[in-house]
């Protein structure tokens, strides 16, 4: 017999939430072209809804400037004979997606040169806890919510605060978040939320068979995963950013009322207002500085 | 402490088979004295309570006698039978008090900062804390009694531990007596034919809140009709000729005077309010008691209102309703507790706050008349009751902050990771192409993708079959790396004793150096001395770490070096401090008059 | 008293058991594929969509090392149901097994990842059909449908009434849940009684089951309505579809199934459309029971009362199997579990594990958050209840004595030791017996022995 009976739908029905990446800086610069990139993930995608009947998919475009749903598999999951070509789902997926790119250019045309390239995770990243929140919330049974990150940009320093609040509640609200980053160098964030939610972070070698990484890793629901290996990064990079100048540091000071992180001595606290005592002189201040992780 | 001596009948026993010998047990801050009730018999005992080791005792509630067993440094004991567990207690408190005070004097000789003045309570809950926590007697251990630190530097980073016992009593509000009103009885003296009653600030409230129909008496009457203490004379009187049955006397008493008649009416406010009540009660159950459940009719059972049982039949049944009715009530108003928080004493603003707040509810209550169609469609629905509907929490996991242990992982495999990910530098994209281009391009691929649906293959077996291998492979090395289970840690590897000399010295090296940092600026010679004193403690733990590293075997030193290095570091930084610090005193001391040099 | 005990067995037990030619034939069914894969257990799902590109066998080693040591039985488990469904194929070679996704099965779901599914047939157009039932009244009249059918079942076995099933279904119903004796009214057999205690997935099975062999025997194809059924469950719930689309085999098992209520049938002024409910539509959900779970609504007390919140007559009807109904308010039935009550329950061969399943699975979500749902003293005292009426087994068994010595009599008791055959022995007489199933073995042995 089953035990307890929880809110959740049997075991292996899930609800994928997917913010993936529609930075265009990123995806002129990338190996890996948007073209290709679209038709692994919606295959993906058509995938995760096909395994279960009850399965369901809610996709997030994390823009330059902006991030909105553009599907919703539980809204316009009509099957009909519209074209045999491509699964229906892709159609009107893209169709949204085509509308947010011109929302998301209308919007940047108001933006200063000069800002780096990166997308707005953690706008996509509260969206996607506040859907899940909403399921949460809605009738009795639910399926089992995790998040999926399809991220290619560089990490926005200037986001920190707003991401690191975004993983906390995820953990605390018990949801992993997955992540696959294509770009260049390694994500801190993406590790970070990983690492701290249970999810699986990974970067894949082969940009050309991220399908494969795709279905071998990440489409694992999460009651197989109690079963499975599911690849482990060595060591997370758990470098955080400053919040004076959002520089990327692992080392600096820390405000001991708020706990916020700044790069260089203040004499106050941009945060809860603390006034700090007086600053050593500039021979002991370099030695002053406590470690807020280890040497990396 | 409360007292300096205990004396108790017992029985001493050598042994638990012993059937002991009765006397007196005397027990004072120094000694254990027992005095056999029978001069001659051997069991006479002076012990000193220095050399009392510890104590045992049996349950209250368990089957054995009340025994308390003493235990003397020498292995050897003494069991005191007590004739009842109160006894027991007590001296079991006096023994603990004696003992914790005895333990403290022998674990802090001499240096006790001057200012402590500790009760037994606070001790006690110091050794507590220290026999719970072993991690924290060992630091107790090895700095309080090495005289890095005092007793009260040790606790004063720790006083949320000593504020949780204190914080576990929450204040709470006075409530309303259970006694019910109808309990004030008249106090006769039984020559004169006057009955006198007993009114405090409390009765009246309580009537109030019980009887609004005297309430609203009191609100109209007092003080312009006639004084307080009019009023309350007739109420009482009222009550008397109730209580006694003496319906005649009330009549014609009630003929003269129309005030009294108010007292003896019907309250119709309560009347209104049981209508009100009544009408909400939920149809969906059926609440009517049980017939075998009223059993007042049968003798000696039952509630009797004044002591007098002897009524007529007639009168039986309006008697058991109306009772009904006033424990009902008295029921509701203890339920819902006091409304108003003003002084008792004055009558008047008693009755004024009481008025008020009773017209809040009744505001709210108008709004309930809406709600009957609710109900109504409640009851069509069916619906389950509420009590057995489950609570409406979502899961949440506690916020945890990861255990600051697992830096020990990510440090080992940031030193072991090969591929350099060229960490620290933000890469910007290279991006020649302007704004208006990069979307466009963008757009080019969806439009493309919408004509031509998604490609076939996705991805071509061979390079399918190639990601899954180099997955497989990793997953294999991975397993062969960390060990089979996944969430071993570096740690788990070393052996025990290294592992465990490694995270007490990582506990001890946090707090010293919490107190060492805590110590800056130094503005006082006391401040002075604890940071020298932390200094010389710090540099003793150099060799114990470099200990460690030698002590285990070869193939394990890199990976202990590893984990030792972010002690050392932290430890060299506050060295440097210190010094740094030293420095500036020595040259700079004239600049600060304010600071100690 | 004999021990029926029916297995709601699984659906895909039955597909698996199709002859190979016959499941390759299957195959070619898009939808066909795409109900398979539901119906995996999760960790085969993962493997069949990591083998979906990979053209060359796998190892099974590689397989495995993905899963960790806790995980090895389901591992197990998921390869073996992939195996017996012929979507993996095993290969051997050099000593290493290793598997393949079957082609068919591998070109028709990468044809539906990239094409996405295709629907058996298309709706019909909302100006032909009249004003469609709202997706809640087809609840509501599958819900209706399904208790009707049972109480069709209870209430035959008590009383006689004339029923409005069709005499296929009826022949279902005779199969194994009714039992008719000449000039008699139908009664319920033992596997009716315990049919009625199990959930609605479970029960719809077994009747699908059951009039999928039923018509089997009058030479319809099975494989053809296992198709035809998973086509169903892809259609949409609450589209009418027309029936002239329909074969006439399907056709007749529309009829069929519009009276267990998985789809609804209209007539308009042409044509006349079934609408597929919700019940036809989970058919090829992952078919563990728990998707289906509905809320429980029976709380028991210690004191062997049974409070039901409920106010469906069927509930009351079933309850009242095992247990006496004391009084029935709108929203509540009340009932005890007395000995008398249970002993009719076990007379009409419900077992006590299946009484006290029945009332753990009910369990108010309440009481269910606590363990046991069910107190243990009940359950204890259910089955006590039951052992007291089989206090004598009867076990067929052989007696065997006036050995020659006592080596071979030990020997002998060794032997039916060793075979778990050794019932009773009497080694001072040397007699002892043994179950009649190890007999010929014994025989064989003390003959060898000579």
């Amino acid at each position: 017999m089953a035990s307890a009976p929880s809110k959740l739908y049997a075991d292996d029905v899930s609800l994928v939430v997917v913010l993936l990446d529609t930075n265009p800086f990123f995806w002129s610069s990338s190996s890996l072209s948007f073209l290709q990139f679209l038709s692994h993930v919606l295959s993906f995608l058509n995938s995760i809804l096909t395994l279960n009947q009850l399965n369901q998919v809610v996709v997030i475009a994390t823009g330059y400037n902006s991030c909105d749903y553009i599907f919703d598999s539980s809204l316009d999951l009509k099957r009909s004979l519209e074209n045999g070509r491509m699964p229906v789902m892709c159609s009107s997926l893209l169709q949204k997606l085509e509308e947010f790119s011109f929302k998301d250019e209308q919007l940047s045309k108001e933006e200063p040169e000069g800002r780096i390239k990166c997308s707005l995770l953690s706008g996509s990243l509260s969206m996607a806890l506040c859907y899940i929140q909403r399921v949460f919330r809605s009738g009795a049974l639910h399926p089992h919510p995790r998040i999926l990150c399809l991220q290619g940009s560089p990490d926005g320093p200037e986001q920190y605060v707003a991401i690191m609040n975004a993983i906390f509640s995820a953990q605390r609200s018990v949801v992993p978040i997955d992540s696959c980053y294509m770009g260049a160098q390694n994500s801190a964030f993406l590790q970070q939320a990983s690492y701290i939610t249970g999810g699986v972070h990974h970067k894949p070698q082969n940009l050309d068979g991220l399908f494969q990484y795709l279905m071998t890793i990440f489409a694992a629901d999460l009651h197989s995963r109690s079963f499975l290996h599911l690849p482990k990064p060595v060591g997370v990079d758990f470098r955080a950013s400053c919040f004076c100048h959002k520089n990327t540091i692992d080392m600096g000071y820390i405000c001991s009322v708020c706990l916020s992180i700044f790069c260089k001595h203040h004499k106050k606290c941009s945060t809860c207002g603390s006034v700090f005592g007086q600053a050593q002189s500039e021979a002991a201040s370099a030695s002053d500085k406590k470690r807020k992780t280890p040497e990396t | 402490m409360a007292s300096r001596h205990v004396t108790k009948r017992a029985k001493y026993k050598t042994t638990i088979k012993d059937p002991g010998t009765p006397g007196t047990l005397r027990l004072t801050l120094e000694k254990i004295l027992f005095v056999p009730h029978n001069p001659k018999s051997a069991g006479k005992l002076d012990v000193e309570f220095r050399f009392i080791k510890g104590q045992k005792h049996t349950k209250e509630g368990s089957n054995k006698p009340p025994w308390l067993n003493l235990t003397n440094n020498q292995n050897g004991s003494f069991i005191f039978e007590f004739e009842n567990y109160s006894d027991l207690q007590y001296c079991r408190d006096f023994v603990g008090k004696v003992l914790a005070k005895s333990g403290e004097v022998s674990e802090k000789p001499t240096v006790t900062y001057p200012d402590e003045q500790l009760s037994a309570a606070e001790m006690e809950l110091r050794i507590k804390l220290l026999q719970e926590d072993s991690e924290l007697q060992k630091l107790h251990k090895q700095f309080v009694l090495s005289d890095v630190l005092t007793e009260a530097e040790f606790w004063a980073t720790r006083k949320k531990l000593l504020d949780t016992e204190a914080n576990k009593k929450t204040k709470q509000r006075l409530g309303f007596k259970s006694a019910m009103i109808s309990d004030i009885r008249p106090s006769t003296d039984g020559r004169t034919n006057k009955v006198t009653f007993n009114l405090t600030p409390e009765i009246i409230l309580q009537i109030f809140a019980e009887k609004p129909a005297v309430h609203r008496a009191f609100l109209s009457y007092v003080p312009n009709k006639m004084s307080e203490k009019v009023f309350w004379t007739k109420y009482f009187r009222a009550e008397y000729l109730h209580s006694t049955k003496n319906s005649i006397a009330a009549a014609a008493e009630a003929a003269e005077d129309e005030e009294l008649a108010v007292f003896l009416k019907l309250d119709d406010i309560l009347a209104s309010e049981a209508r009100w009540k009544i009408r909400r009660v939920d149809p969906t159950l059926d609440m009517e008691a049980d017939e075998g459940d009223d059993y007042t009719h049968l003798p000696d059972h039952g509630i009797f209102r004044d002591g007098s049982k002897d009524m007529t039949e007639s009168q039986n049944e309006l008697y058991r309703r109306t009772l009904s009715q006033d424990i009902n009530r008295h029921a509701a108003v203890v339920l819902e507790g006091r409304a108003v928080d003003v002084d008792l004493d004055d009558t008047r603003a008693v009755a004024e706050a009481l008025a008020w707040s009773k017209q809040e509810s009744s505001t709210k209550r108008e709004s309930d008349g809406d709600t009957n169609q609710e109900r109504l469609a409640r009851v069509s629905r069916m619906t389950e009751i509420e009590d057995l509907q489950g609570p409406n929490n979502l899961p949440s996991a506690p916020l945890c902050i990861k255990d600051p242990r697992d830096y020990f992982d990510s440090q080992q495999a940031n030193a072991l990771r090969t591929s350099g990910d060229a960490l620290g530098r933000t890469e910007q994209i290279k991006c020649s192409l302007s704004t208006q281009e990069v979307y466009g391009s963008l757009r080019q691929s969806i439009s493309v993708i919408k004509a031509m649906g998604l490609k076939d293959p996705i991805v071509k077996p061979e390079v399918a079959h190639q990601v899954f291998d180099a997955l497989t492979n990793s997953i294999s090395t991975t397993k062969y790396h960390i060990g089979k289970n996944p969430h071993e840690s570096v740690l788990d590897r070393l052996p025990k004793k290294t592992k465990d000399e490694l995270l007490h010295h990582w506990t001890s090296i946090l707090e010293l150096l919490k107190h060492f940092w805590a110590s800056y600026p130094i503005t006082t010679s006391y401040l002075y001395t604890k940071v020298n004193r932390l200094k010389d403690a710090i540099s003793n733990i150099y060799p114990q770490l470099e200990e460690i590293k030698g002590s285990v075997p070869s193939e394990l030193r890199h990976q202990v070096s590893l984990l030792v290095h972010p002690m050392l570091q932290a430890l060299d930084a506050a060295i440097q401090h210190y010094e740094a610090d030293m420095q500036k005193r020595s040259t700079g001391s004239v600049d600060k008059p304010n600071g100690y040099v | 008293m004999p021990q029926v005990k029916i297995i709601a067995k699984n659906f895909m037990d039955m597909v698996a058991s199709l002859p190979a030619i016959k499941l390759d034939m299957l195959y070619r069914n898009q939808f066909i594929c795409e109900a398979i894969l539901r119906s995996l257990p999760p960790l085969a799902k993962k493997y069949v969509l990591q083998m979906l590109y990979i053209d060359v066998p796998i190892t099974s080693k590689s397989l495995q090392e993905w899963v960790i040591a806790d995980g090895s039985s389901k591992h197990k488990v998921a390869i073996d149901r992939l195996i017996q469904l012929r979507v993996l194929e095993v290969i051997d070679r050099k000593k290493e097994t290793a598997y393949k996704l079957n082609s068919t099965f591998q070109t028709n779901l990468r044809k539906h990842l990239i094409n996405g599914g295709i629907l058996p047939r298309e709706p019909m157009p909302s100006n032909v059909t009249a004003r469609l039932p709202t997706l809640e009244e087809l609840d509501a009249y599958a819900h209706g449908q399904w208790e009707c059918f049972l109480l069709q079942l209870i209430s035959s076995g008590q009383a006689e009434r004339s029923t409005s099933f069709s005499s296929s279904m009826m022949r279902i119903f005779q199969r194994g849940l009714l039992r008719q004796r000449e000039k008699e009214v139908p009664r319920l057999t033992e596997s009716g009684f315990q049919f009625l205690l199990m959930d609605t997935n479970a029960q719809l099975w077994y009747v699908i089951r059951e009039y999928i062999s039923n018509s089997e025997e009058q030479g319809v194809d099975q494989a053809d309505l296992i198709a035809f059924l998973l086509e169903l469950s892809f259609h949409t719930t609450g589209e009418a579809y027309s029936l002239n689309t329909l074969t006439d085999d399907q056709r007749a098992m529309i009829k069929d199934l519009a009276d267990l209520g998985l789809v609804k049938l209209q007539q308009g002024r042409k044509e006349s459309w079934f609408i597929p409910t919700k019940l036809a539509t989970n058919l090829s959900v992952s078919l563990t029971d728990s998707s289906l779970r509905k809320q429980g609504f029976v709380v028991v007390e210690t004191n062997f009362r049974l409070y039901a919140y409920s106010s469906s007559k069927l509930h009351c009807e079933i309850l009242r199997l095992f247990s006496r109904v004391e009084y029935q308010l709108p929203n509540l039935i009340v009932g005890a579990i007395t000995k008398e009550s249970l002993y009719n329950a076990f007379e009409n061969g419900i077992t006590a594990e299946q009484i006290i399943t029945f009332l753990q699975q009910n369990a108010h979500p309440r009481v269910a958050e606590k363990t046991p749902a069910v107190p243990e003293n009940v359950t204890d005292q259910i089955r006590l209840w039951e052992t007291d009426l089989n206090r004598v087994e009867m076990t067929p068994a052989h007696c065997y004595d006036e050995f020659p010595s006592r080596d071979v009599f030990e020997a002998a008791s060794d032997f039916a030791r060793v075979h778990c055959g050794l019932l009773w022995e009497d080694p001072k007489k040397m007699r002892m017996v043994v179950k009649a199933e190890i007999h010929m073995l014994m025989r064989e042995h003390l003959r060898g022995n000579k």
